[in-house]
């Protein structure tokens, strides 16, 4: 696992637009092709929307070829209610950039068979070859997805009741009315997140730091899902200075370190690969 | 160079909400269909995405504008009818094309008072109707006849009536099929709408609002001096509008502020107060005009235009002295009390609160018909109810240079700006301004935001005709009749269902 420390959620959020967007393009997708990529919906990741949306627009990016995969999706909520993730993510970014909606997949919170809905989307993601890179974010208990505390590590996509801190956390979108924020959702599990080549989260705010702390200093423990990810041969966590604040110093320097590390080799890989010498360019993670 | 799937998205532009704010957002329409697009469904649920993309550069992306009470343009005047049905017709559509430059893709012609014959042939022509590259003929709006004789402005005198039957009168007038059920006057669930100016305090007009509202017509209180009472009553009854406010109606005085005081009526309560007038200035009795009506009428210079065969001259400013109205406080008691039955209905009671609807209220923001102090002082007391309208004569044309031009009857006309003089003296001649200054005007005189001065003539106009959701509005489903403004309020271009139809080249 790689963790970057960046100063602020927006210098986070370009970051990991540039890391995607050279992905994408390193990827050279085509229409037989595609670039597989998962996506969240959340505060965190906006910045990161924002940036892509931007590298979009001034054509060092395009999404011709990209085919997406939405993380979760209320249950009951209608498609075009404010607070669906359908909604965020229109309006957030599949709007603004040159995605063919075709391409775009989110879980349908209103079907009539829910646990045919979640095989179907598992039996999608597969019929592609798997997910190549999935961003996510996290909540402050640590949850992936709606993979709430004490969701299983081996879990797949699925119903998932909605953690009592979630719902508290949702009313402020529903008019701090408990009652209208949805208790149920679909979600990718931990174990479709785990399936995809790469891993890249989001993590900012000093309110998200204990999760961090949690997810990468301790043990594996399916009461803080995301620590599931120390299991993942190729995972980013990409963090500003505020969620750092319950790690120990050594593991911030640590983690400093190898971003030298691995900013050098990618260099030196780039290099060998644009001479012709070798042909994969992936790296994978340096740790 | 069209969309190959029919979508267009227009992006790097502000568009006016419906609450007067400007929000950075794309437009999506469907330029084969001519409306507006629910973006997020046509990108879920279509699957479909637009082919072509218009980069407006960061302008305003407005709905049309509309002008609910315009009398005329270039050269044309929508109360002339010589009997030649094709001829009216073509020359409706000629300013239906041409006003699409002043960012107009709606209006509803005004017919100032006419001979009780002229009326049904005028109105049957004037049904809703539109061509590809023109802006939408909404209906009609008939500013008189029955309309004070003290408030006629430029309105004939001889032609003025009141209405005896009430809605009987209506329909013997302006014909009974034109004043149809709505459905039944359209025939077919088109968008159409109907605007009578009136004066409720004449005889029997008080009786036929609420059946003219069922209908579907739009009842608008205007060249008249009801006081507060009868005009409360009438919107009580179902008006909805006031045409040109300030103008043509009895200036706003403390005790008894008349049509212009339902700016400032409580939307919850209504005051207990119950002025009354000096005069009975609204009788039941049938037959009978009411007495101020029947006042003879002083003719000097100023009024002699009126009795021209097809009159001519800004009605709106024209005023004839305003009889003696200084009003009165009497108590209100029970017994022996002399006010009348509607005055007593108007008279709520503090105990008794009730809900009411302030009307809307037309203002012409040319800088001469409202003082801009004036204009500021309406808009701050009701902004929701502010309609921008030009009231504009037939020599509305933005092309049009300063100086002497023909008008008719061998007379002549000077224009200087939007001023409008009869050649020779300083008779002003109407309202020649376009709706897109007033816009721009309106931001001016009141300090608001030009987002806010769009919403007095795109979504307020629609919402008091009722047809805003399908003008007026950037809603999913309405037409996509729009304006490019740029940031100071110059239209770039301006759009008809969904194509481009003129822009400043």
């Amino acid at each position: 696992m790689r963790l970057i420390v960046r100063e602020d959620p927006s210098t986070v959020g370009d970051y990991i637009a540039n890391y995607i967007c050279r992905r994408i393009n390193d990827f050279e997708p085509t229409a037989e092709k595609p670039f597989v990529l998962g996506l969240p919906t959340g505060s965190s990741p906006i910045p990161t929307y924002k940036a892509l949306i931007k590298l979009v627009k001034d054509g060092k990016l395009t999404l011709k070829h990209v085919v997406t995969f939405n993380m979760d999706e209320y249950v009951g909520l209608p498609q075009d209610h404010s607070e669906s993730y359908h909604t965020f993510m229109f309006r957030e970014f599949f709007s603004h950039v040159d995605i063919p909606p075709s391409q775009v997949n989110i879980l349908n919170g209103n079907a009539k068979d829910l646990i045919g809905e979640c095989n179907a989307y598992e039996e999608k993601i597969k019929s592609y070859g798997g997910i190549e890179l999935f961003l996510g974010g996290i909540g402050e208990d640590g949850h992936i997805a709606f993979n709430e505390p004490g969701s299983s590590l081996a879990s797949r996509t699925r119903i998932k009741t909605l953690a009592y801190d979630t719902i508290l956390a949702n009313a402020r979108f529903f008019n701090n009315d408990i009652s209208a924020v949805p208790r149920m959702a679909l979600t990718v599990g931990v174990a479709t997140v785990l399936d995809s080549r790469e891993v890249v989260v989001v993590v900012t705010g000093q309110r998200k730091a204990l999760a961090l702390s949690k997810a990468i200093e301790e043990g594996v423990n399916h009461l803080w899902t995301l620590s599931a990810l120390q299991l993942h041969p190729w995972a980013l966590i990409v963090v500003d200075e505020d969620a750092t604040a319950e790690l120990h110093v050594k593991t911030v320097k640590y983690f400093k370190s190898i971003e030298r590390v691995q900013d050098e080799v990618e260099a030196s890989q780039r290099e060998l690969k644009a001479k012709g010498k070798i042909s994969e360019s992936q790296v994978g993670s340096m740790e | 160079m069209s969309s190959q799937n029919g979508l267009v998205c227009f992006t790097n532009c502000f568009l006016p909400q419906e609450d007067g704010t400007l929000l950075e957002q794309d437009l999506w329409i469907d330029e084969r269909r001519g409306v507006i697009l629910n973006a997020q469904k046509t990108f879920f649920a279509r699957r479909e995405r637009p082919d072509k993309i218009v980069d407006l550069g960061g302008n305003i992306l407005s709905p049309g504008l509309i002008d609910i009470q315009i009398n005329g343009a270039y050269g044309f005047d929508f109360s002339v009818f010589d009997g030649n049905d094709e001829a009216y017709k073509s020359s409706l559509q000629e300013v239906a094309e041409r006003i699409v430059e002043t960012g107009v893709t709606s209006f509803v012609p005004t017919l100032i008072t006419q001979e009780k014959s002229l009326y049904p042939k005028i109105l049957r022509l004037l049904r809703p109707f539109s061509t590809a590259t023109s802006a939408t003929v909404l209906g009609w709006h008939a500013e008189g006849p029955f309309i004070d004789m003290a408030k006629r402005g430029a309105h004939a005198p001889s032609f003025l009536i009141s209405a005896p039957q009430g809605i009987k009168s209506f329909e013997d007038l302006y014909g009974a099929e034109n004043l149809a059920d709505s459905e039944d006057w359209l025939m077919s669930g088109t968008l159409g709408v109907r605007i009578i100016t009136a004066a409720p305090e004449v005889n029997g007009v008080m009786s036929a609002v609420e059946e003219l509202t069922k209908r579907g017509v739009v009842f608008s209180i205007g060249h008249s001096i009801a006081t507060s009472d009868i005009a409360t009553t009438a919107v009580k009854h179902g008006a909805r509008l006031i045409t040109h406010l300030f103008n043509a109606m009895p200036q706003l005085h403390h005790r008894d502020p008349s049509i212009i005081g339902l700016l400032g009526a409580s939307p919850h309560l209504y005051s207990p107060f119950s002025p009354i007038t000096t005069k009975a200035l609204y009788s039941h009795s049938p037959g009978v005009m009411s007495p101020i009506a029947l006042t003879p009428m002083r003719f000097d210079s100023k009024t002699a235009i009126s009795g021209l065969k097809s009159p001519v001259g800004s009605e709106a400013l024209d005023e004839v002295e305003t009889p003696p109205q200084t009003p009165v406080f009497k108590a209100r008691s029970g017994k022996g009390s002399t006010l009348k039955k509607t005055q007593s209905i108007a008279g709520f009671s503090l105990d008794e609160p009730v809900e009411f609807t302030r009307p809307f209220y037309e203002i012409i923001v040319d800088g001469i018909h409202s003082h801009p102090n004036s204009v500021r002082l309406a808009y701050s007391a009701y902004p929701e109810g502010c309609i921008l309208i030009t009231d504009a004569m037939k020599i509305l044309d933005p092309n049009l240079r300063d100086g002497v031009h023909e008008w008719r009857d061998g007379k002549r006309f000077v224009k200087e700006g939007d001023k409008l003089y009869l050649e020779g003296t300083d008779t002003l001649a109407g309202s020649v301004v376009t709706l897109d200054k007033c816009v721009r005007n309106f931001t001016r005189f009141t300090g608001c935001s030009l987002a806010e001065s769009i919403k007095c003539a795109t979504y307020s106009p629609a919402k008091c005709l009722g047809i805003e959701n399908r003008k007026g509005t950037l809603r999913a489903g309405a037409d996509a009749d729009l304006v490019v403004f740029d940031a100071q309020g110059i239209v770039q271009s301006t759009w008809v269902k969904g194509k481009q139809v003129w822009s400043r080249a």
